[in-house]
């Protein structure tokens, strides 16, 4: 149906303003007495995981509060380096003759965790043959400062029970 | 038509603060976690929660999305309203009153040390003109609102200063006041010398704003009553919006409250509010927006506002917005304050035999949207 002629006049007469749409600047706040025992740990180079004693869930990294039961969980647990993938996607970097390389984003859940977070795999590999469920171990880097990734990144370990699994499809 | 009655079972203020040693997380966390221990209720019992924060003060969009956690709403039915805590209560009222909801957890929050709140508020205006000529901001809009008051009904700044001086008295009893306002021995003439703002605004007749969360729990009336043996019960409620163009309103008057007071009247059947109320919680933006919230509120006669004061009448018992302002949260604040007045839990500033009080919300310039709370006390 065409539009009525008073609608279109109003077209017309419609102009752009450019203005700009933008926040001052802003501080936030963080409270840092989980986040610090969680640093200082990979500094040292121990996973530490955090419990809720309500409902037994671990976190890690910590979370400050637990939504499952509202209270601050407090109960540091000692995790292996461990873990498997939860999920993972690829990015992509550009390399030395500027082509586009994938790399593997992974979401790592740490063995005894209920929680995941996200980490890198080694450059070299092929995210092909990253899959869901495949045990991967922390590599920890060379100089630990304190941060993220002072586990600088998962490495796969060796999984028969892939192969096994292959054998019984076959069957 | 009267209103079932929806209950106020349990609320947690926390101590406003300038700059809060604590994150917004923590914060949120503190005052739920504390609402729901006054209520001796679980997380578990919660059925929906309604938050008001806003994305501009929180330095984020979808403000309420990273505090699902904190305010006890993870794995629950949750929602936000975007303006005063006051609208975030009526929200949870609706629900509460549409049958589908046993217990609403209701809070507002915000942080002014983290961000400038006057500069943010004028990102609230008209973007084709009001902005860019910049001439409007909360302090011209206090000052303009001041000047047609005085003007129509010939009140003084020295009427207005008492006002001021009041709220500040008021907050010196109030523990949930911020430290820097608990005057007590502040006189009109401090109030009249201090900087000009927006002539003729005063510095002390604005609040300042600061650091705060507050949490309230409503529940149903069947509900209310199992939970404990003094709820508070909003039996009436109105809202009105009026429209944004300063220029096409009464300043002298607030149509919105007029048109609010007369809904809330009405639906909890109050005909003579003068005699019946015994507690008004209003929240004004300046010392004379309270004024003129509560002669539209019919507690006074137009420009006879002033007179509240000098008959004793409870006017902003708790300080007002005067004694903490937070924004997004001083609407919700004043509901407590009014809960606490009829649940006698008041200790300093008790107004004695509080049986039916007010309390009012606000957003916009100049009070253009005014939400009110008709509340009664006793089981």
């Amino acid at each position: 149906m065409p539009l009525p002629d008073y609608i279109k006049k109003q077209y017309k007469k419609t102009r752009t303003l450019h203005g700009n749409w933008y926040l001052m600047n802003y501080k936030y706040k963080f409270n840092l007495s989980r986040t610090k025992v969680f640093l200082k740990g990979l500094k040292d180079g121990v996973c530490l995981g955090l419990k809720c004693r309500s409902c037994n869930t671990v976190s890690f990294p910590p979370r400050l509060i637990c939504g499952r039961c509202l209270v601050m969980p407090d109960q540091w647990v000692r995790l292996p380096e461990t873990g498997t993938i939860a999920t993972g996607s690829a990015t992509y970097e550009a390399d030395d003759k500027n082509r586009e390389r994938p790399l593997p984003v992974i979401a790592v859940r740490q063995d005894g965790a209920d929680t995941i977070w996200l980490h890198n795999m080694p450059k070299d590999i092929d995210f092909h043959s990253v899959y869901i469920g495949m045990p991967v171990k922390a590599v920890w880097a060379k100089e630990r400062t304190g941060s993220w990734f002072d586990i600088d990144y998962y490495d796969a370990l060796e999984d028969p029970a892939v192969e096994l699994n292959k054998k019984e499809q076959e069957k | 038509m009267k209103m079932e009655r929806v209950g106020i079972v349990g609320y947690c203020q926390l101590k406003p603060e300038l700059d809060m040693m604590m994150s917004p997380y923590e914060a949120i966390y503190s005052a739920v976690r504390g609402a729901l221990d006054s209520a001796g209720l679980k997380r578990k019992d919660i059925t929906t929660v309604v938050t008001c924060t806003n994305d501009y003060y929180d330095g984020k969009t979808i403000s309420n999305c990273f505090k699902v956690e904190a305010g006890g709403a993870y794995m629950k039915d949750e929602t936000k309203v975007e303006m005063d805590g006051a609208h975030a209560a009526a929200y949870g009222q609706y629900r509460i009153l549409s049958g589908n909801h046993k217990l609403a957890m209701i809070y507002g929050f915000s942080m002014p040390s983290c961000y400038l709140y006057e500069p943010v508020r004028i990102l609230e205006l008209d973007p084709t003109f009001d902005r860019t000529i910049s001439l409007i901001n909360s302090y011209t809009a206090g000052g303009m609102q001041m000047r047609a008051y005085m003007k129509a009904f010939g009140v003084s700044e020295e009427e207005i200063a008492k006002v001021a001086v009041q709220g500040y008295k008021n907050s010196a009893k109030n523990p949930l006041a911020l430290p820097d306002v608990k005057k007590s021995d502040i006189s009109v003439q401090d109030v009249l010398n201090s900087e000009v703002l927006s002539s003729p605004l005063r510095e002390l007749m604005y609040p300042i704003p600061c650091d705060g969360a507050t949490a309230m729990i409503l529940a149903p009336e069947r509900q209310s009553l199992k939970i404990t043996d003094t709820p508070v019960w909003i039996t009436g409620m109105g809202q009105c919006q009026e429209t944004y163009y300063l220029g096409d309103r009464d300043l002298s008057k607030s149509v919105s409250m007029e048109k609010a007071a007369e809904k809330a009247y009405k639906m909890a059947g109050i005909s003579d509010p003068k005699s019946e109320i015994d507690v008004a919680e209003l929240f004004g933006h300046t010392s004379c927006e309270e004024l003129i919230l509560a002669e539209a509120a019919k507690l006074a006669e137009n420009g006879k506002g002033a007179t509240l004061l000098d008959s004793g009448s409870a006017l902003n018992p708790s300080g007002g917005a005067m004694s903490a302002f937070t924004p997004c949260a001083c609407g919700l604040t004043r509901i407590v304050e009014a809960a606490k007045q009829l649940r006698g839990e008041a200790d300093e500033y008790q107004v004695s035999g509080a049986k039916k009080a007010i309390a009012s919300g606000q957003v916009g310039f100049c009070a253009q949207n005014s939400i009110l709370f008709v509340l009664e006390g006793g089981g």
